[in-house]
């Protein structure tokens, strides 16, 4: 009796999900919801790291990049199928979540933030004159499907269930970290490391467990990314945009609650969306005026997001508030 | 001997902030580090905690040398810790708080959350259990500072003025409930400034003064002694009573 109110929210929601593309089938519409979940994917996958754990990562486009362009590569190099190339691009991107968590964990401030923008924009660089992964022009997948196993539909519809399908997996796995034993360490490490580590929480190696983890899922966003579009350059797969969009979604959804990323996505990929409909060309430059924009909103006014800020205005809060 | 500091130091840089100090701990015992601002208790009492290295010397915990260790691992084999500012998890409420502490010797939720509900009955925060510790006063987060540690299992248990700040009924409280931790078999290592507490609680008292242990002993005793009197009211503290007097 008292599980149905809490689910519903999470029903509702995946049933609209799930309805989404019978009612906005057109080619616009589809676009829009595809774009909304791979964003949703890729902050929630941030979210682990930067939010539950509190260690803001503005260089995660390192392991969005190396899962993107695993698959395209192994297509390049060997004929595989695309797919094959999604377990290379999460082991690459669990080695490098591991080599950059052990140096920069032990430091404390913004060293982690700064370190992972840097090595981000090395990765990008470096890629941009690598021959192998066809430096500035990056790769291309197969052109047209051989068999269904290419993932290559004309169609967004099968990539929308498909991103669906990850994202529900994802938030699954969120849910049931939230109830375990990590996910309390890990908010204690976010709102006091030093008493966290007094009551034997194993601080460093549960930041670097959640930065694997974290570096999987979003390499997995990568590979989604590059297989559904069937092309990738450093730009798109490393480049600072990519991060910051992370951070910008699940900060402003609520970074370290469930659907913080998820609600963060529903409000600005819509809008970015309108922004480069509207403006056309010129709005590429004025995403970065967004996200500027939201910055600063976030930053002087709700730093818990809209998650937060419906927490407190919400009627049923007030409500119990109230009674008690 | 429970925990034994031989011959600890503790510098920065040319300044030593703790020089040379001994400490012999008991199994059962309730030992006071008593002194001055700036004596070197925190900082000793950091070094027993393991959140921060000695310069010199060596601390044995139950047969282990534990001189180097980080904080988690005094947390593993025993050795709890309060903060002088609280420093409870914030945003998270007060069960969850202490189900951290809970977690170290029950890996599982079920566990942490029964065992937790144990420790918020014992120490009085059942009526605050779901809210967040945040909304808490200074002696309900001291308290359950006190409670996340209870949580953890210690064999001993440092306390850095987990009872300062206090009215004189929380206080009251408050000594009771250490009292209770005690006859529960825990050892505790007190830091206080009150003196109340100390006469009252502590069998044994080390006065600390610019870092040097200056004297020891039962408490009744050292708060007489001439050299911890000078420590607290200055030096010719005798003549200015002598003058007034």
């Amino acid at each position: 009796m008292n599980k149905i109110p809490a689910l519903s929210p999470t029903v509702l929601l995946a049933v609209a999900l799930l309805i989404y593309p019978l009612i906005f089938s057109g080619a616009f519409y589809l676009d829009v919801g595809v774009t909304f979940l791979l964003a949703a994917i890729s902050a929630s996958a941030w979210n682990i790291v930067g939010g539950y754990a509190g260690q803001v990562s503005v260089g995660h486009a390192m392991f969005f990049g190396l899962g993107a362009y695993a698959p395209l590569l192994c297509y390049k190099l060997y004929g595989w199928t695309p797919m094959a190339g999604i377990p290379f691009g999460i082991a690459a991107s669990v080695a490098l979540a591991i080599l950059i968590g052990i140096p920069t964990f032990r430091l404390t401030g913004h060293y982690f933030s700064m370190a992972t923008i840097a090595v981000a924009e090395l990765i990008r660089i470096y890629f941009g004159t690598w021959d192998l992964v066809g430096a500035a022009i990056g790769l291309q997948g197969p052109a047209t499907a051989r068999g269904w196993w290419d993932l290559t539909f004309r169609s967004e519809l099968p990539y929308y269930y498909i991103f669906l399908t990850v994202l529900a997996v994802l938030l699954s796995f969120t849910y049931l970290m939230e109830r375990h034993r990590f996910g309390y360490y890990l908010r204690a490490i976010k709102v006091g490391e030093r008493a966290a580590r007094s009551l034997g929480v194993p601080v460093q190696q549960t930041k670097i467990r959640a930065l694997v983890l974290s570096a999987m899922f979003t390499s997995v966003a990568g590979s989604l990314y590059s297989v559904k579009t069937g092309f990738i350059d450093p730009e798109s797969g490393f480049g600072i945009l990519v991060s910051v969009q992370m951070v910008i979604i699940a900060a402003l959804g609520g970074a370290g609650r469930l659907y913080g990323p998820l609600i963060g996505a529903l409000i600005l990929i819509p809008l970015q969306t309108a922004t480069n409909t509207w403006f056309g060309g010129g709005g590429t430059g004025l995403t970065f005026i967004v996200y500027g924009g939201i910055i600063v909103l976030i930053a002087r006014y709700e730093p818990g997001g809209i998650y937060d800020l419906w927490e407190q205005i919400s009627p049923r809060r007030w409500r119990r508030k109230h009674a008690s | 001997m429970l925990l034994e500091a031989h011959a600890v130091s503790k510098s920065f840089g040319d300044f030593f902030a703790v020089r040379d100090a001994n400490l012999s701990v008991g199994e059962g015992e309730i030992v006071g580090l008593i002194g001055p601002n700036g004596a070197g208790k925190s900082t000793f009492f950091n070094c027993l905690a393991g959140d921060a290295v000695p310069t010199s010397g060596k601390i044995i915990f139950d047969g282990q040398d534990m001189t180097k260790a980080p904080p988690e691992a005094h947390a593993r084999l025993g050795i709890g810790r309060t903060f002088q500012v609280p420093a409870t998890f914030e945003g998270m409420s007060v069960i969850d708080n202490v189900m951290v502490g809970a977690f170290l010797r029950h890996p599982h939720q079920g566990d942490a959350r029964d065992h937790a509900s144990r420790i918020i009955e014992l120490t009085g925060l059942k009526a605050q259990m779901d809210l967040a510790a945040h909304s808490l006063g200074t002696p309900g987060r001291k308290r359950l500072e006190i409670a996340r540690v209870l949580a953890t299992n210690p064999r001993l248990m440092l306390l850095d003025e987990s009872l300062a700040g206090l009215t004189p009924t929380e206080l009251q409280e408050a000594i009771r409930l250490v009292r209770k931790i005690h006859e529960m078999g825990i050892t505790i290592v007190i830091v206080e400034h009150i003196m109340e507490v100390i006469m009252t609680l502590a069998g044994r008292v080390l006065a600390f003064n610019q870092g040097h242990v200056i004297a020891s002993g039962r408490p009744e005793d050292v708060v007489k002694d001439e050299a911890v009197i000078e420590a607290y009211l200055g030096r010719g503290s005798h003549r200015v009573r002598r003058r007034s007097a």
